[in-house]
């Protein structure tokens, strides 16, 4: 039983930064109709910063980690301008393969100016952890979970609660009408971009010191986060969030009690019994084809 | 005076006009009616006023100055309101929260005047206040017309562009909606209604203009479009004033 409680603490830790990237890529397709491919390439940015701020130029640790997470926010603008602005107007599926096409010069720039060494980061805290009852709760994954929790009721307060909240919910609605109303549609967009690409770059501040900090970062964060969506439900923020710590619980479970090397494996096999068993997800309407 | 006036206006999409220079004027404190049947340029009359079509030549003019080529944020901050086709309210937002983001385009307005402004205007729609709570995909079509209409409203509008209010409505609905429109207008907000329904646009406005194919056919006093037999044949239903 201490072992099982065990896994479930480190299968929500690691879910719960899923769920912020799943998060991220929510609200851009709430906000803009735009499924983001880069997003994975954000946590690794946000990783690849504190290295930079933290290990190379020795800046205090909360100083990186703020100064990461503000050039997260100004790149995910710079992002939405050459990836989605110039296609906005032709659909979805050329915004798709352009964020794709970005996710891989992203990776690659990072390769070529950073080489394919594998960097560690420190962890928020010196202190190793707590003892509760049985379970050990490294202070690592204890922070992602309480970071992850202050994002998400962070966002709730400025979506329920604001009337930039409400901007953005209409804009992501009905951009038209939005328009019509006065509501300044881009810069909601922009802001959206810019607030996704901030809490990606979280995502991947909060496990660089758990896991080393590659380009290889990336692509496996984008795809769990890309899948906890589905089994969330397309579109849908409880979903996002629900969907990501599930699936960090499947793939923690089935590592330990199953095997190892197949680790990834359980989330996509998840995902597969979603889209064949449920296929709307937990909280999501049933679609055929979106974006 | 003149308000709002389109000046040879042609609109373009894909291949074809689809508006063949318009001349319309609409002086301040006038209820005006576009009628005309489907595909006659009616909507697109009131897309283009509000920037949403870009394909245009000729000019629209809102107080003598052109807002031709400017966005629609930057048109309804001059005053100019649009109630669009099919109502358009934010099905995830409450029927508060809707009307409220009718006020977007007005700066500087606190949240404590927008939100008395809100109340104010819940109050003066029948249900609405009840309703302040509910979700936009729950609401009827006549009730997502108050809103719509309401929403307009809150833009504290020069022009309100009302496009197709009856549409899909229960007669008894419509009936209300047009009361809701006479009152608008009776309250000095000057008013282009886009409606199939010649008859109870023209009870309520006080010039007409009918476009065929994206050209003005006739204008006119209602008495006056009435007493066409042509228009009235091909137009309005060939129904009685």
């Amino acid at each position: 039983m201490g072992i099982l409680l065990q896994l479930l603490f480190t299968g929500l830790g690691i879910g719960a930064i899923y769920a912020l990237v799943a998060l991220g890529f929510v609200l851009l397709i709430r906000a803009a109709g735009v499924v983001n491919f880069g997003q994975g390439e954000f946590a690794m940015l946000g990783a690849y910063l504190l290295v930079i701020f933290f290990n190379l130029l020795a800046l205090p640790y909360w100083v990186a980690i703020l100064l990461s997470i503000a050039i997260m926010a100004a790149f995910g603008v710079v992002f939405a301008g050459a990836t989605y602005w110039p296609l906005r107007n032709r659909g979805g599926l050329p915004v798709i393969i352009s964020t794709i096409g970005a996710s891989i010069f992203l990776e690659n720039m990072v390769l070529v100016l950073y080489g394919p060494a594998a960097e560690q980061v420190d962890g928020l805290f010196d202190a190793p952890g707590i003892q509760v009852g049985p379970v050990f709760m490294d202070s690592q994954y204890l922070s992602i979970m309480v970071i992850a929790t202050l994002l998400v009721l962070l966002q709730y307060l400025i979506f329920e609660k604001t009337l930039l909240g409400k901007k953005l919910q209409a804009t992501s609605q009905d951009k038209e009408m939005a328009s019509l109303l006065g509501i300044p549609v881009a810069a909601m967009i922009l802001i959206t971009f810019a607030y996704s690409s901030a809490i990606g770059g979280i995502a991947g501040i909060l496990i660089a010191p758990i896991l080393f900090v590659s380009t290889g970062l990336a692509s496996i964060i984008a795809l769990k986060a890309f899948a906890a969506n589905i089994i969330g439900g397309y579109g849908s923020i409880p979903g996002a969030i629900l969907g990501g710590l599930a699936l960090g619980v499947v793939e923690t479970l089935g590592a330990a009690y199953i095997s190892v090397p197949y680790k990834d494996a359980f989330a996509f096999l998840m995902l597969l019994a979603f889209l064949l068993i449920r296929p709307q997800g937990l909280f999501g309407e049933k679609i055929s084809e979106k974006a | 005076m003149k308000l709002l006036e389109l000046q040879g206006l042609t609109a373009r999409y894909g291949a074809g006009d689809v508006l063949k220079g318009l001349d319309l004027h609409v002086d301040e404190g006038e209820c005006v009616a576009l009628l005309g049947s489907n595909g006659a340029g009616k909507s697109t009359t009131l897309r283009a006023i509000s920037g949403l079509v870009p394909n245009l030549a000729g000019d629209i003019r809102l107080a003598g100055k052109s807002i031709k080529g400017l966005k629609s944020e930057a048109i309804v901050r001059l005053g100019v309101s649009h109630v669009p086709e099919g109502r358009r309210v934010f099905p995830g937002l409450t029927v508060r929260e809707n009307i409220m983001l009718g006020a977007s385009n007005r700066k500087g307005l606190r949240r404590a005047q927008m939100n008395a402004e809100t109340d104010e205007m819940l109050g003066s729609f029948a249900d609405l206040g009840r309703l302040q709570h509910a979700l936009g995909w729950t609401l009827s079509g006549g009730q997502l017309q108050m809103v719509a209409v309401a929403r307009g409203l809150m833009a504290k509008p020069r022009v309100l562009l009302l496009d197709e209010p009856s549409l899909g409505l229960a007669p008894l609905i419509v009936q209300q909606v047009f009361r809701i429109v006479a009152d608008i207008r009776s309250r000095g907000t000057t008013v282009l209604l886009v409606e199939q329904n010649a008859h109870v646009a023209l009870s309520v406005a006080d010039r007409g203009y009918v476009l065929e194919t994206g050209r003005l056919l006739v204008t006119g006093k209602p008495e006056e479009l009435w007493s066409n037999p042509q228009v009235r044949a091909a137009y309005l239903g060939g129904l009685a004033a």
